[in-house]
């Protein structure tokens, strides 16, 4: 976000740069002090805000900044699951290789899906990678002898370097995945692979002319994002422990589309802010049963109508009238 | 054996046809597509089915008042959350627009629970035509006749009336349009209201059959998006051979190549389709100025 | 590649001729003025050279190597800008980040390195970011560095676009209207700006523009086309007083 960088250097004394910082640092020293002071559902929750935060900054990529709808992603996440359960349980391939691998596989997918996709826009991209999301649900659930089917396949706990992964080493684990992932987003957004993405959204004939190949930027973004998106699925298999093919359809897809909206398009706070968003509001609403549903789905409206730049676009504006 | 299976095609082609017809009239002249459509039409489907059911109201009342109902929910959603979002970016729009879809879903699940009604028709106990020795429904009969009587009503509508050919201008151009004295938001809450009317009859048509409940449209607004897109968003004819196509194909493919896999080998064609011709079979591309 | 050559070029669009068999070349170091009466087909011609439209007929050449089957990024890597007529800047970005954009080509690291943000990135960028400080001074633009393109005066964006065609290490320069929507002193620093490029970098720049006066103060030679044809090439002087140009602008006297 090196605009955001600069129009905050222009506008914002000094002192607010150091304010940021050391906010980053809070938020991670008790990010990884978390295990200590929450019990195990609290952990559970956590980890899976990390481990949609992983989804939401992927996709930011190819929606947030090259401006490409998808309503495929759960089913890269799925297949990031599902490649990594069965690696480490019938293939016995440790379990960090096999997370690594799953992803790997999944970005191809990833990159095969985006040629057709490069043509079309709007509700025919849309429809196009819903097709995608389908076949791919199809194939995990059809693949009987691979997959365990429409049963869904059950996972005993991972282990790495011989020691099991529990709970806590789950939460690091994807602490430490969401870090790096964060990291690597926040070095695209600032290099000329993020630069290049927000111009193709804008126009492609003006990326023509600057020389960026907009085709090649764009399977690049279904990549990334699909990379980001397996590795969450990844941890996420170990952290239910139990997965099938169901939870990976259309529905998923709009969540996470949603996480990233309402959490502020394109930008990289917003992908955080937004994951979290999704697993609380569930939880803060219990027993209501539709009323998680109609929270999102309200939001998502108020979002689009009233604050293009989400929740994370909103704090910021709070955050500068506070300290300017 | 076929003609079996292709009349059965059609049949429920048909019905995503109803629903494909409402989003093209909205997406042609407010160049929105309403992922939304579907659960527009369930609300007002469940509307009937509460009028007749604690009213007691006779089916062709329910109905007829349901139809209106489905006027004016799309006049309200076009005035509440669209109007603000014309002339800005087309991904928006359709973000608010599944926005929406949960909305409408979520609010019914809180009204009317998660159970499944029945729906009458009152074509249900009518013995079935058969032709060529094949029976087909009175239902799906029906359903193809009031498509075909829908797509034809538009068409006059738009090619003969002021009114209709108002929409046809602010779809092109919108500050011709106005120059001319056409007001865009009219416009879009006249495209919108068609849009929920023409939903609401495909909810009542299709209830019967798939039986009322929350996750009515759900399955039926992806396969009438994908019939659309098949056969090209930018006509109704388009849209309408689009979706008998998708009906046919799924159950040729449900029969000849495994039942479970239909639904992603019309997937699987569609977008074949479309890596081919960007813009569906019957599709042009349509540039719109502003 | 020193010669951008159009060479018998048509572009038909589904029965709409908009180009007929337009030949004519540009140097390096030359300005040469593009004009004709709207619908001639200026900005089509701007499309072929630029890998936008494809010719039905014909090839545009840049030294031995052709440009017209090439995509539009290709050319553009090639050497040849193009400023449209109406500046697409990303809105979001400030100018700085715009005018980094397209530093694009110049930057050479792959998206592993990119995402470890490794020193050689790092480096890069500098080098980068003092390109794009030395481009916006000489532009005079330098203070609205860090300011959101959207809230920048018409003439600012114009400059900001123009600024990223420099930033592209190009040979030739196109340009489609660039003083529509500018004051006279804006316009008159822009032509100082092009002459200055012609002198110390010995751009070729070809601009297609309706006002006279500034083309033909600007430009060595003017080319005109009229309904997709072109009907003259030569000296400004010389071409202004050709009665076919004349009559294509302005119409046939009424009794000829």
């Amino acid at each position: 976000m090196s605009a955001a960088a600069d129009i905050v250097r222009a506008s914002l004394p000094r002192a607010s740069w150091s304010w940021g910082a050391a906010l980053v640092g809070i938020c991670f020293v008790l990010a990884c002090g978390a295990p200590l002071g929450v019990n195990g559902y609290g952990l559970y929750l956590l980890t899976l805000t990390g481990i949609f935060a992983l989804v939401a900054l992927g996709l930011n990529f190819l929606t947030g900044y090259a401006g490409q709808i998808s309503l495929c992603h759960a089913s890269f996440f799925g297949v990031g699951a599902y490649a990594t359960a069965i690696l480490t349980q019938k293939a016995g391939v440790p379990y960090l290789l096999a997370l690594l691998s799953g992803a790997l596989f999944t970005t191809a997918i990833g990159a095969i899906v985006a040629v057709p996709a490069l043509r079309l826009r709007n509700i025919y991209l849309a429809i196009a990678t819903l097709g995608f999301g389908v076949v791919l649900q199809k194939i995990i659930f059809e693949w009987r002898s691979l997959t365990g089917g429409g049963g869904g396949l059950a996972l005993a706990a991972p282990s790495i370097a011989g020691h099991e992964v529990g709970a806590t080493g789950l939460y690091y684990l994807t602490l430490a995945v969401m870090s790096a992932g964060l990291f690597g987003a926040w070095n695209v957004s600032r290099g000329r692979t993020g630069r290049a993405l927000l111009v193709i959204k804008d126009s492609e004939i003006a990326a023509g002319s600057l020389g960026i190949h907009a085709a090649r930027y764009k399977v690049t973004a279904f990549a990334i994002s699909a990379f980001y998106a397996a590795i969450a699925g990844g941890l996420f298999a170990y952290l239910v422990r139990y997965i099938n093919p169901e939870s990976f359809g259309v529905g998923l897809s709009i969540s996470f589309l949603s996480m990233v909206v309402i959490g502020g398009l394109g930008t990289i706070g917003g992908s955080i802010v937004g994951a979290a968003f999704y697993v609380i509001v569930p939880e803060l609403l219990r027993g209501i049963k539709d009323a998680p549903g109609l929270v999102f789905g309200l939001l998502l409206v108020v979002v689009m109508v009233f604050m293009p730049q989400g929740l994370w676009g909103m704090m910021r504006r709070l955050g500068r009238g506070s300290v300017g | 054996m076929i003609a079996n299976l292709v009349v059965g095609g059609l049949a429920a082609g048909c019905l995503y046809a109803m629903v494909g017809i409402a989003i093209v009239i909205v997406l042609n002249i407010t160049d929105i597509a309403n992922f939304a459509q579907g659960e527009m039409a369930m609300l007002a489907t469940f509307f009937a089915y509460w009028l007749m059911d604690s009213l007691g109201l006779p089916w062709w009342q329910a109905v007829s008042i349901a139809i209106v109902f489905g006027l004016v929910e799309g006049i309200v959603i076009q005035q509440v959350v669209i109007r603000p979002l014309i002339g800005g970016p087309v991904l928006s729009a359709i973000i608010a627009t599944l926005g929406l879809n949960v909305v409408l879903n979520s609010l019914a699940g809180m009204i009317w629970g998660h159970q499944t009604y029945t729906f009458p028709s009152p074509f249900a106990f009518s013995a079935p035509f058969v032709i060529g020795g094949v029976p087909i429904a009175v239902d799906s009969v029906v359903n193809i006749a009031v498509g075909l009587v829908i797509i034809i009503a538009m068409t006059l509508f738009l090619r003969f009336s002021w009114t209709g050919l108002g929409l046809r201008a602010a779809s092109q151009n919108h500050t011709v349009a106005r120059l001319m004295g056409v007001s865009i938001t009219r416009t879009s809450a006249i495209a919108w209201g068609l849009g929920g009317l023409v939903g609401a009859v495909a909810g009542v048509l299709v209830a019967p059959s798939l039986f009322l409940d929350t996750n009515l449209m759900g399955a039926l607004l992806i396969k009438a998006f994908a019939g659309g897109v098949l056969g090209g968003l930018n006509s109704l004819i388009g849209v309408f051979l689009g979706c008998l196509a998708l009906g046919v194909t799924e159950n040729l493919a449900s029969a000849y190549v495994s039942p479970s896999f239909a639904e992603a080998t019309t997937f699987i064609i569609i977008i074949a389709v479309l890596t081919v011709r960007p813009e569906g079979i019957f599709g042009r591309i349509r540039v719109r100025k502003a | 590649m020193t010669h951008l050559a159009i060479e018998d070029v048509s572009v038909d669009f589904g029965g709409i001729h908009a180009l007929r068999g337009v030949g004519f070349g540009l140097e390096a170091g030359s300005i040469v003025g593009l004009i004709g009466p709207n619908g001639a087909g200026k900005s089509t011609l701007l499309n072929c050279i630029s890998g936008i439209t494809r010719p039905t007929a014909g090839r545009v050449w840049l030294g031995d190597a052709v440009l017209s089957t090439m995509s539009s990024a290709a050319v553009a890597r090639c050497g040849i800008g193009r400023v449209f007529q109406h500046p697409e800047l990303v809105a979001e970005l400030s100018v700085h980040d715009n005018l980094l954009v397209a530093c694009h080509c110049s930057l050479h690291y792959g998206l592993f390195s990119e995402l470890l943000r490794l020193p050689d990135v790092r480096r890069q960028e500098r080098a980068a970011a003092k390109r794009v400080s030395t481009v916006l001074s000489r532009l005079g633009i330098a203070d609205s560095a860090g300011a959101r393109v959207g809230s920048l005066p018409y003439g600012h964006r114009k400059l900001v676009d123009l600024g990223r065609a420099l930033l592209m290490n190009i040979r030739f320069l196109l340009l489609d209207e660039p003083i529509a929507g500018l004051n006279d002193a804006e316009i008159s620093r822009l032509r100082e700006i092009l002459l200055a490029l012609r002198r110390e970098f010995g751009l070729g720049i070809l601009v297609v523009e309706h006002n006279m006066p500034f083309v033909s103060g600007l430009c060595d030679r003017l080319v005109v086309l009229d309904l997709g044809q072109l009907i003259a090439n030569g000296p400004p002087a010389e071409v202004l007083g050709d009665a076919r140009v004349m009559s294509s602008y302005l119409g046939e006297a009424l009794d000829a």
